[in-house]
């Protein structure tokens, strides 16, 4: 036979692999796989086109569509990219309640990763676990912001509440629940021998091929690069937090989840310190404070929530564009708003991280075993909504 | 860097012995969730659920359906008293009031946060099943009836999560 006929082309989907529809379409040679191509696209959502035809504030929900899980970071870059085109910043306080309810984010976004990753290695007690302590970040957040997952918490100029009261006490016990919880989690999934096998050595992506390839994120400090928009570009409260950028060296499926790990460590640091140097102060900015009626206002001090007031829900930034970047919880995410001076952006752009490493897919699953690709899959964190927009 | 110490099998059986015993310590724990329709956990105080509307008080200014991100808010026409009726002028006079498309609401809370006399105001309930399309949507004089309530056959035993070092989260009855 010739090499041609022992290659068998398989096409793994359109389906709902664990997290969003997709396809793969993978060359076989008998259990190896010869080269894979990801098929996108299944869950585009428009985002992009319809936002110029919402007002700014109405794009706030529409953008927290895509990424679910990952809110709270999408919903900061694209309020930071609007509030450099409005020309304002958002006071102290609300910056800080926006890096707490971000790194909240990174800790449930992080686990819901792990948790996939779980079920998809065939190990349905990590996936039990990962979205039962997901729902530790989740139940206060939702104390927070009054929602599960789409906060709508970040407005131009600010946040839309305070802390509610007992906050401090109740997450303190929670952070240190998910502390004793970690290892745990080695024991049973982590440092357990068929994860070892499954992933140690599986799909190595080399450093000068993570930054050749402009990877981001987790992925890209598995690999030793360590690059961090929290720290390169620091936003809100990031400048006044001591942290660290968890980087390993292996490069393969085992170090992008080792980093994640990692990164839930020191998610729970940040909220420590962010919990214990917010300063006080208004949460929205004073040319909106000022617009409230005194009688709103003592309500909003009551209830530890804003009003939002008019001006706000029709927002004219002046003719321009402004682009904002963060760290979200799959890597950098950026958002680019050009305004012609109505109500309504002219163009809006949204680079997700996970477009970005959807490059790994053919790079990564190459001269490996067809059960190497959701081993592999797994390890990426990808979400397809995220990258389809 | 692959660790050595996996290549023994001492190790690797150390490993699998310990994922086995993790494993079993979990079994006697309690289970983490609630058996829902008999048991209701409590939404937080500040809850975006349904939302109450006080016509009393509703000045018809439109910002809720103005700010409203999915469309779900519009105001609609109303007369107190139709053109040629006996009747006072103001009440000929159209006047416009926010109803409600619950099919669409994606719980924001704009429309609740803009309301510049507080007409608008969450309810802690989220749960309600409908049977058909149309009874999702309100009306006027139906959103202004009241937020939907949950039915259950028996009432729940309701629960209120707090944060436990344990066990993540505990839930203790509420009433």
């Amino acid at each position: 036979m010739s090499e041609e006929e022992h290659v068998l082309e398989l096409l793994i989907g359109p389906q709902h692999p664990a997290s969003g529809h997709m396809r793969l379409v993978a060359k076989v040679d008998g259990d190896v796989v010869v080269s894979l191509r990801p098929d996108i696209g299944y869950v585009h959502r428009t985002v992009e086109k319809l936002a110029e035809t919402k007002n700014y504030i109405q794009i706030i929900p529409l953008i927290e569509r895509p990424p679910l899980a990952d809110t709270a970071n999408h919903n900061l870059g694209y309020v930071l990219a609007l509030e450099r085109l409005l020309g304002i910043e958002a006071p102290p306080r609300a910056q800080w309640l926006r890096t707490l309810l971000a790194e909240m984010t990174r800790i449930h976004s992080h686990f819901y990763g792990l948790g996939i990753h779980g079920i998809m290695l065939g190990s349905s007690t990590a996936f039990m676990w990962a979205f039962w302590d997901r729902e530790i970040m989740i139940e206060l957040a939702q104390r927070l912001t009054g929602a599960r997952l789409t906060y709508s918490y970040m407005i131009p100029g600010g946040v839309r509440r305070d802390l509610p009261p007992g906050f401090e006490d109740e997450m303190d016990k929670a952070l240190r629940y998910l502390e004793r919880r970690i290892p745990d989690y080695h024991k049973i999934f982590f440092d357990n021998p068929v994860t070892r096998a499954r992933l140690e050595g599986v799909g190595v992506l080399r450093r000068e091929d993570a930054i050749r390839l402009g990877i981001v994120g987790p992925n890209l400090r598995a690999s030793g690069v360590p690059y961090d928009v929290r720290k390169v570009d620091p936003y809100c409260a990031y400048p006044e937090l001591d942290f660290n950028v968890v980087t390993r060296e292996e490069g393969d499926s085992l170090a992008r989840m080792m980093v994640r790990v990692g990164e839930i460590r020191e998610s729970i640091n940040m909220i420590r310190q962010i919990l214990k140097k917010m300063p006080d102060g208004p949460i929205l900015e004073e040319r909106y404070l000022k617009m409230i009626p005194p009688k709103w206002k003592e309500w909003m001090a009551q209830h530890r929530r804003i009003k939002l007031p008019a001006a706000l829900i029709s927002l004219r930034p002046p003719k321009g564009e402004a682009v904002a970047r963060v760290e979200a919880a799959r890597g950098e995410a950026v958002y680019y708003i050009v305004s012609d001076g109505s109500p309504k952006p002219y163009r809006f752009r949204v680079v997700s991280p996970s477009i970005r490493n959807v490059v790994l897919f053919e790079h990564l699953i190459r001269n490996c075993r067809v059960a190497d690709i959701p081993a592999i899959y797994g390890s990426l964190d990808y979400f397809p909504p995220e990258a389809d927009r | 860097m692959t660790d050595r110490r996996w290549s023994s099998p001492v190790f690797r059986l150390k490993g699998h012995l310990d994922a086995i015993l993790t494993g079993a310590k979990y079994l006697i724990t309690p289970r983490a969730t609630v058996r829902y329709p008999e048991e209701v956990i409590e939404l937080p105080e500040g809850y975006r659920g349904f939302i109450e509307y006080k016509k009393d008080i509703c000045i018809s200014c439109g910002l809720c359906a103005t700010v409203c991100p999915a469309n779900a808010m519009k105001m609609y026409v109303e007369r107190a008293a139709e053109p040629g009726e006996e009747a006072p002028a103001e009440e000929v006079k159209p006047k416009r009031y926010p109803g409600i498309n619950y099919t669409r609401c994606i719980f924001c809370g704009f429309c609740v946060d803009v309301c510049p006399t507080g007409a608008l105001e969450h309810v802690e309930t989220h749960d309600v099943a409908y049977e058909d399309f149309n009874s999702m949507i309100y009306p006027p004089g139906e959103f202004a009836a009241g937020p939907p309530k949950p039915e259950f056959d028996t009432p729940p035993r309701r629960l209120r999560p707090t944060m436990d070092e344990r066990r993540g989260i505990a839930y203790e009855p509420a009433d």
